[in-house]
C-alpha cells in the first residue's frame, strides 16, 4: 500500500509520509498537554522539579540555539566558534530592552519584543561578524568566529552599561510577563521554552526547503557552481548569518531570563559555542531534527552516566564518576562519528528508508 | 598573425542569423602565463558552436570569461549588443548565461530536484518573511517553479532520481542532472564544458540527442567544448579551435577538419 501524491503542494509538506505526521501530533500532543498535565500533578518522573528544570527545560532552549548554529554551520556551510557570543548578545540586549535604555529614553518592553529585539541585536552583529566570510572560508572563518566570542565575552564584562552597572557583574531578568501573564513555576516556563521552540523551529524548516535554503545550501557544496547560477556570495552567506544569529539570540534570551535567571558572562564562554557546534555535528549536519536530537544527546547522557553507578550500588567517588563521564562520553562521541559521520539523523533518515523498503528490500 | 587570414568562410546558414555574443582580442593572463591570446569569435543565435583544441589550449578559460568567472586583462565581450569590461558571474547568470562544468559541480548534499530548482532562484520573487511562513507567494512561487523543473525532469527523462541525493548518482546522471540544473535557468546561452567527458557510447548518444532536443526544442545557444571529434562534427554548426591560447581555426566543421594547422595541432607536427 503506497502513499500516493496528487500535486505539488502535497507533496511538498513537511512530512510527506503519514506515518511521520502522525507520529509529530503525537510529540506535539504529548510535548503540549500530557506533559504539563503530568508536571502539574506531579507524576513521576516529575515528583520534584529536577527532571523538568534540569534536563527538559535546557534541553528545549539548547535545542533552539542548535538549530540556529545548524542553519549556518550545518545548511550553509560557514563554521562558526562564535555561537556563545549570540547567545549573549541576545540575553543582554533583551535585559536592556526588558529594563528600559534610559539614555535614549526607552521604557522597559514588553518582554516578548524584549527577546524578540534581543534577537534582532544579535542578527545584526552576527552580520557584523559574517562580514569575514566573503574573503575566507573553513578553519580560517572559525578563527574569526573565535574573534566575536572573545570580544563579547570581554564587552559583557568590562562594559557596565550592558549590567546597568551592577557592582556585582551579574544581572537578574526582569519580571516574566508574557501578555500580561506572570510565568513563575516551572511548567509556565516550559510552555513558553516550548512555544518558542516549536515556532522558530517551523520558521528554520520553512527557510531550509524553500528559496534562501537551496541558495544555502548550494553556497555550502559549491560556491563557485552557486554563483555561476545567480546566488550572490553575500546575500545567501549574510542572510545565513542574519538568520542564525538571530535565533540563537532568542535562544540565548529565553536560557537567561528562564533557565538561568540570574547570570554572568560566564554562562555564554567558548564552552558553550563548542558544546553546540558538538550537538550540531553529533545530531547532524544540514538537518532540524539533528539538531534535536544532538541537544539531546549532549545534555542527556553526561546527566546519565553521572547517575548511573549510584543507580547501580558502584562504590565510586564523585570525582571518579566525572571522570570517567568524561572518558566515556569523548569514547562515545568518537565511536559515533567513525560509524555515521552525518550524524543521528542521518542513522533515522537510513533506519526510515529501510522501513519503507521492509519486509522486501527492492 | 598569418592564421587570421586562413580562416574559412561561414556557413550560410550560420551567418545569416544575428550575433548572440562576440569575443574581440581577449587575452587573459595569470601572473607570467597567457591563457587566452588576442582571440576573436561570435556566437550567432540559435547555433551550437563548438570550442575545441588539445588540453591546455585555454578553452574553458574562455568560458570562464563569457561568463565572468575570470576577467580578461584585454579585449571586449559583447552579450545582447552590450559590452563589457568586468562582470559578476551572477550578473551574467541572470541576463541569462547558464553552464555546466568539466567536472561535474554539482551540489552533492541536495537532491535532484533541489539541485534543479537552485536553477530557478532568479526567477523566485517571494521575499524571507513569506518564506518563513511558506504561505502565499512563497507557496505559489515553489509550486510554479516546481511545476517548470518537472517538464525539465520529463525532458531529460529523470524522473526516477528526483529525489536521490545527487552525491550518490551515477557519473553518467550527475552529468544529466547538471544539464538539468542549467536549463532551468531558461538560459539564452547555455555554455556546456565538456558534456561527454568520461561517458560511455550510450551516455554519449543520450547526451547528444538531448543537446540537439535543447537546441531545437527551446531555441538555446549553445557553446560547447568538447574532446569527442565525432561528436563536435556532428553536432555543430561552427567550430572555433584554439591551441596555446591562440585562435588557430574558425568556420564549418568541414572546414575545420580539412584545415592543416588544425591537423597539425591534433597529431603533432615534424619540425
Amino acid at each position: 500500500m503506497g502513499q500516493f501524491k496528487t500535486s505539488y503542494a502535497k507533496d511538498m509538506v513537511i512530512f510527506p509520509i503519514r506515518q511521520d505526521r502522525i507520529g509529530v501530533y503525537l510529540l506535539l500532543g504529548f510535548a503540549l498537554v500530557l506533559l504539563p498535565l503530568m508536571m502539574a500533578f506531579h507524576v513521576p518522573p516529575f515528583r520534584t522539579d529536577y527532571f523538568l528544570l534540569a534536563i527538559l527545560l535546557p534541553f528545549l532552549i539548547l535545542s533552539l540555539a542548535a538549530i540556529g548554529v545548524n542553519i549556518l554551520v550545518g545548511y550553509c556551510g560557514q563554521i562558526s566558534l562564535g555561537s556563545g557570543a549570540f547567545m549573549a548578545i541576545g540575553a543582554y540586549m533583551a535585559y536592556k530592552f526588558g529594563t528600559g535604555i534610559s539614555e535614549i529614553g526607552l521604557p522597559p518592553l514588553p518582554i516578548v519584543f524584549a527577546i524578540l529585539l534581543g534577537g534582532l541585536s544579535a542578527a545584526f552583529f552576527g552580520v557584523l561578524f559574517g562580514l569575514p566570510s566573503l574573503r575566507i572560508k573553513g578553519l580560517y572563518l572559525a578563527v574569526a568566529t573565535l574573534a566575536a566570542q572573545f570580544f563579547f565575552d570581554w564587552v559583557f564584562l568590562r562594559v557596565k552599561w550592558f549590567t546597568n552597572y551592577a557592582p556585582s557583574g551579574s544581572v537578574s531578568a526582569p519580571e516574566l510577563k508574557f501578555f500580561g501573564y506572570l510565568v513563575a513555576t516551572p511548567v509556565e516556563k516550559y510552555m513558553v521554552a516550548l512555544i518558542f521552540v516549536i515556532v522558530f523551529a517551523l520558521i528554520a524548516k520553512n527557510l531550509v526547503r524553500g528559496n534562501i535554503g537551496r541558495q544555502w545550501m548550494a553556497i555550502r557544496d559549491m560556491d563557485i557552481a552557486a554563483e555561476l547560477m545567480g546566488i550572490r556570495p553575500l546575500v545567501a552567506k549574510l542572510s545565513a548569518f542574519a538568520v542564525s544569529s538571530f535565533i540563537i539570540g532568542v535562544a540565548g534570551a529565553l536560557w537567561a531570563f528562564l533557565r538561568l535567571g540570574t547570570w554572568e558572562p560566564l554562562a555564554f564562554d567558548i564552552n558553550r559555542s563548542l558544546e553546540l557546534l558538538f550537538m550540531v555535528i553529533i545530531g547532524g549536519l544540514g538537518s532540524i531534527l539533528g539538531s534535536f536530537l544532538g541537544a539531546a544527546f549532549i545534555l542527556i547522557v553526561p546527566i546519565f552516566l553521572t547517575v548511573l553507578p549510584a543507580e547501580l550500588g558502584i562504590p565510586i567517588t564523585t570525582g571518579t564518576v566525572s571522570h570517567l563521564q568524561n572518558v566515556i562520553f569523548g569514547g562515545m562521541i568518537c565511536c559515533i562519528l567513525i560509524k555515521e559521520p552525518l550524524g543521528f539523523a542521518r542513522l533515522w533518515q537510513i533506519g526510515k528508508e529501510k522501513l519503507r523498503m521492509w519486509p522486501f528490500p527492492y | 598573425m598569418s592564421s587570421m587570414s586562413a580562416i574559412p568562410t561561414m556557413s550560410a546558414l550560420a551567418s545569416t542569423s544575428e550575433i548572440l555574443l562576440a569575443v574581440e582580442n581577449v587575452t587573459l593572463r595569470f601572473g607570467g602565463v597567457t591563457a587566452i591570446n588576442g582571440v576573436s569569435f561570435d556566437i550567432r543565435k540559435g547555433e551550437i558552436r563548438a570550442i575545441i583544441g588539445p588540453n591546455g589550449a585555454g578553452k574553458t578559460s574562455m568560458l570562464n570569461c563569457i561568463n565572468g568567472f575570470y576577467h580578461p586583462q584585454e579585449g571586449r565581450i559583447t552579450y545582447k549588443g552590450e559590452t563589457r569590461q568586468r562582470m559578476r558571474p551572477y550578473v551574467a547568470a541572470s541576463q541569462g548565461i547558464a553552464r555546466t562544468f568539466q567536472n561535474v559541480a554539482l551540489f552533492k548534499g541536495m537532491t535532484t530536484l533541489d539541485n534543479i530548482m537552485t536553477g530557478r532562484t532568479l526567477k523566485m520573487s517571494a521575499n524571507i518573511f513569506w518564506q518563513m511562513l511558506r504561505l502565499g507567494p512563497a507557496l505559489a512561487d515553489e509550486i510554479r517553479h516546481r511545476e517548470y523543473c518537472e517538464e525539465i525532469i520529463d525532458f531529460l527523462e529523470i524522473e526516477a532520481i528526483r529525489k536521490t541525493p545527487v552525491g550518490r548518482l551515477p557519473y553518467g546522471l550527475q552529468k544529466r542532472v547538471e544539464l538539468a540544473r542549467a536549463l532551468a535557468m531558461q538560459p539564452d546561452l547555455l555554455l556546456l564544458d565538456e558534456p561527454m567527458a568520461g561517458m560511455n557510447l550510450e551516455e554519449k548518444q543520450d547526451m547528444c540527442r538531448f543537446i540537439i532536443d535543447v537546441n531545437k526544442t527551446f531555441g538555446t545557444t549553445i557553446a560547447l567544448i568538447e574532446h569527442d571529434m565525432g561528436v563536435v562534427m556532428d553536432l555543430s554548426d561552427r567550430v572555433v579551435v584554439l591551441e596555446y591560447g591562440r585562435k588557430i581555426a574558425d568556420g564549418t566543421p568541414d572546414d575545420v577538419k580539412s584545415d592543416q594547422k588544425v591537423i597539425d595541432a591534433y597529431l603533432g607536427v615534424s619540425h
